[in-house]
């Protein structure tokens, strides 16, 4: 409590930007397959944690591999792990037309299935990541900060970008869009909906792929830890407005802030509970999430 | 019905009568979120905390204030239905949004029960939770105590059973098939969603009730995330929309587990595999499922029985 | 003003605006609706009809203006309300209970007029069962006066097209409401059905019903109509008898010359 020094602030702001990038990646995820699906993916998180394992098992294989492979590896397993989910199981409940209830405990279903994989492979310990930045302070004009939370808003922003660059000027990106507004118009017009579906769950994949390294690298890798922060993109996205893409990213970052500046003036205890109502004060006043801002006028 | 009233004294094992009361509990939570999603189309993914503020209500009621059971049971419903009220202002919003308002407030109600000791003993657990009795008789055996959990879940069913068909029912129907179609029908809506959520607080803080007296200890991590998906689970796995199907959802899920402790670490695995397959048979669920098996062997039966009959005509 | 001959005004719509973004979809409309009457509300695609509708049921709000019903400004109320007072609906796009029979579609439009809660149900109180009564009788009369007794037991979803909007009228008239307004409730019907549905709501305004009646079918809404309102890009173009409609010249312009207003649309 009290008043907090210019520093301290500074290194609250990064601190919630950091961690609010990695919600708004795994937030990204949850939006996509909104969008595209209506399906709530409440296996994201897991496909998140498969994603962070994957990357450092490749460190433990490959000790001296460099930073951006790691994040590589960790992208490219979630996004297989996701579009095995959905060749293997969403689609075929699509396909069988079964309530979108039946779907979304489905994705339970596989969120169980993963974590108890993992335990399995994994074990149930925490493991911790290899030093994977410099660990003195940069200096920016006197503004110190840490070299890890600073690579990981670069990355998160970095990434987030080349998603937006994707979505609005390839044409797979542009059917991706298509499908999300019309599934009906979209196919009319050509767009294979099986091919741009299982694009849809590769990327949401590797957004979360990408989370997992930075989680990872900040804490440590675990076989639960898809459970909590999967919750946490999941809410992020809502706060949004779900299935909107600039939604997401910005619930994300706004859900990262409030987390970490709740921690200041709260008991930690009870860090988790300050999010969630202000989720619940967010949504009784606008009912779609955020997106509702600037689409309620029209 | 009166399979379950001789199943005590057939099958005596205490463990056996143990997870049955189990069962019963959760079928109560089951149904209590079966008239919310399966009639009003409500999604919610927070009914532990109901049932946590049930449990631990009714553990502090007896133990501490010396409350007498019964009291304590219906005191843990409306405990629960009144901090469902706080839910009302939500209960405008849909889908997924709804979904996220309720798994909020559970979050809070877990974190509360975590973190203030004083009153539920926190990480510590709660302990020294009575036995329950009834009109002095206290429920000291298994036998007993299945006696008490099943008769619960029989009359929850039997009040919810009397929904469908009624003026209310057909109304939660009506929004859960077009909000509205049913508000230019002179519905409330929002007033008649509320009801529903507080008869399924209600029914959940019943449940939590008898769980906190059937097992005497509760701890934080038995109110978490996972029990409202557990307790969706249960609805969804055994057909949205059917009361039986909310019961028969509660036996794979409580149960299944229970017998797959022999394979240990892929216990979950298995279940978790089971639990997608079991959504690949569609709209209706196991209850849908257990209807057409009945069919197809009634069918058979009838074919059984008829063809000797028929054959023996062709004979001459 | 004519048709002098109808009761006193019901409906009273005035200066009615509503704006969506930037666009006018109604723009300071005036409407009278006299009670007994039928009144036809017609335009282009566009005009304007549907969205004057949704502002009287109360789907949405005005931007500006004043709605009065019976002797109450019900301009803030909600849908349920206005439901509830007396002024019922169809919808251009059916929307049943697809999932329920006939039956249970029309008892739901009795729900207001009822009061068994959730603990008469449980309990099977003597009044919950009178009621229960009361409303399969009245449903079931209401079902044979649209002329779908035969069908009460159907689910709705499996009803054929002309026979789901004859359901929803169904429902929209149990509860006997003082005003009933039809989103094209002729839409999609060939000729024979069409003739029916015009008969039905001569019969509805004879049973004591007043009708607002949006609808494409020319033949149908000059056939029932008592008066008529002609809406073009959110204003009231013209008012009067269903004679007077059809010689109006800016009424046969807006219908006939639409090429010549295009550019009051971009205003």
């Amino acid at each position: 409590m009290g008043a907090l020094s210019l520093s301290q602030l500074i290194d609250l702001v990064v601190g919630g930007l950091a961690i609010g990038c990695v919600y708004s990646l795994i937030a990204l995820g949850f939006a996509m397959i909104m969008r595209a699906t209506n399906i709530i993916h409440f296996a994201q998180g897991e496909v998140m944690m498969l994603g962070s394992m994957c990357g450092l098992t490749s460190l433990w294989l490959l000790p001296a591999l460099p930073l951006p492979v790691v994040i590589a590896v960790g992208m490219a397993s979630s996004g297989l792990i996701a579009v095995a989910m959905e060749l293997a199981v969403y689609r075929t409940l699509r396909r069988r037309r079964v309530p979108i209830m039946n779907i979304i405990t489905a994705t339970v279903g596989m969120s169980i299935l993963c974590i108890n994989a993992a335990r399995i492979i994994w074990g149930s310990e925490p493991l911790r990541f290899p030093e994977l930045f410099a660990t003195t302070a940069y200096d920016f004009g006197g503004v110190r900060m840490s070299p890890q939370l600073f690579w990981i808003m670069v990355m998160g922003v970095a990434i987030m970008g080349a998603l937006q660059l994707f979505l609005k000027h390839t044409p797979t990106g542009l059917a991706m869009q298509a499908v999300a507004q019309d599934h009906e118009a979209a196919q009319l017009m050509g767009a294979n909906l099986t091919r741009i579906m299982a694009y849809t769950f590769a990327i949401s994949g590797m957004m979360a792929g990408a989370a997992g390294i930075m989680l990872g690298s900040m804490f440590f890798a675990f076989f639960e830890m898809g459970f909590i922060t999967g919750l946490k993109g999941f809410v992020a996205a809502t706060l949004g407005g779900l299935g909107s893409i600039a939604g997401a990213m910005l619930g994300g970052i706004l859900f990262g802030l409030i987390e970490t500046f709740s921690t200041v003036f709260l008991s930690s205890a009870y860090k988790d509970g300050i999010g969630m109502i202000l989720l619940i004060a967010i949504l009784l006043v606008l009912p779609s999430g955020l997106v509702g801002l600037w689409q309620k006028r029209r | 019905m009166a399979a379950l009233i001789a199943l005590p004294w057939i099958e005596p094992d205490k463990f056996a009568l143990h997870v049955l009361s189990l069962i019963a509990i959760a079928s109560i939570a089951a149904m209590g979120l079966q008239v919310l999603l399966g009639y009003s189309g409500q999604l919610s993914i927070g009914q532990a905390a109901f049932y946590g503020i049930g449990a631990y209500t009714s553990a502090f009621l007896t133990a501490k204030l010396g409350v007498p059971f019964p009291l304590a049971l219906i005191g843990a419903g409306i405990a629960a239905a009144i901090a469902s009220l706080l839910m009302v202002p939500i209960t405008r919003l849909t889908g997924a949004y709804l979904a996220v308002a309720t798994l909020g407030f559970s979050i809070i109600v877990y974190l509360f029960i975590k973190n203030e000791e004083w009153l539920t003993g926190g990480s510590y657990g709660f302990i020294g939770i009575p036995r329950a009795e009834l009109f002095g008789y206290v429920l000291r055996d298994a036998r007993s105590s299945y006696y008490l959990n099943v008769g619960v879940g029989a009359i929850v069913y039997f009040v919810f059973a009397r929904i469908e068909g009624s003026r209310f029912g057909r109304a939660i129907n009506a929004i859960r098939q077009d909000a509205d179609a049913a508000r230019a029908s002179g519905i409330r809506v929002t007033l008649l969603k509320s009801e529903c959520f507080v008869i399924a607080a209600f029914v959940a803080g019943l449940a939590g009730s008898l769980y906190a007296h059937e097992v005497r200890y509760l701890a934080p991590n038995d109110f978490t995330f996972w029990k409202s998906i557990e307790i969706l689970i249960m609805v969804v796995i055994g057909g949205v929309g059917s009361l039986a199907g909310a019961i028969l959802g509660a036996a794979v899920v409580v149960g299944l587990p229970e017998y797959l402790r022999a394979i240990g670490d892929y216990r979950m695995l298995v279940f978790g595999a089971i639990l997608i397959a079991t959504m690949l048979f569609g709209e209706g669920g196991l209850a849908a499922l257990a209807a057409t098996l009945g069919r197809r062997l009634h069918a058979l039966a009838m074919r059984l029985i008829l063809k000797p009959t028929a054959s023996r005509k062709a004979a001459p | 003003m004519s048709a002098a001959t109808h009761g006193e005004g019901l409906l009273e719509v005035r200066a009615v605006t509503r704006r969506f973004g930037g666009l006018l979809a109604v723009d300071a409309v005036d409407l009278a609706v006299r009670r007994g009457s039928v009144h036809g509300l017609i335009g282009p695609n566009g005009a304007g009809k549907t969205t004057l509708l949704n502002l009287i049921a109360g789907v949405y709000r005005v931007s500006s203006g004043f709605l009065r019903f019976a002797t109450d400004d019900i301009t803030r109320h909600s849908t349920a309300k206005r439901a509830r007072a007396g002024i019922r609906r169809t919808f251009q796009n059916l929307k049943l209970f697809g999932e329920m029979t006939a039956l249970e579609n029309v008892a739901i439009g009795l729900h207001a007029q009822t009061h068994a809660g959730f603990f008469d149900a449980v309990l099977s109180t003597p009044r919950h069962r009178r009621e229960e009564r009361g409303i399969t009788d009245r449903s079931m009369a209401v079902l044979q006066f649209v002329g779908l007794a035969g069908l009460a037991q159907a689910r709705a979803d499996s009803l054929a097209y002309g026979h789901r909007r004859l359901l929803e009228i169904a429902r929209a008239i149990v509860a006997r409401p003082a005003l009933l307004l039809l989103d094209e409730p002729a839409a999609g019907l060939n000729v024979t059905e069409a003739a029916h549905v015009s008969d039905l709501i001569a019969r509805i305004r004879d049973d004591g019903t007043t009708v607002v009646l949006v609808e494409h079918h020319m033949d149908v809404v000059m056939r029932v109509s008592d008066e008529i309102t002609v809406l073009n890009y959110g204003r009231r173009l013209a008012h009067g008898t269903p004679a007077q409609i059809q010689e109006d010249p800016v009424v046969i312009e807006a219908y006939l010359g639409r090429a010549g207003e295009t550019d009051r649309a971009q205003a």
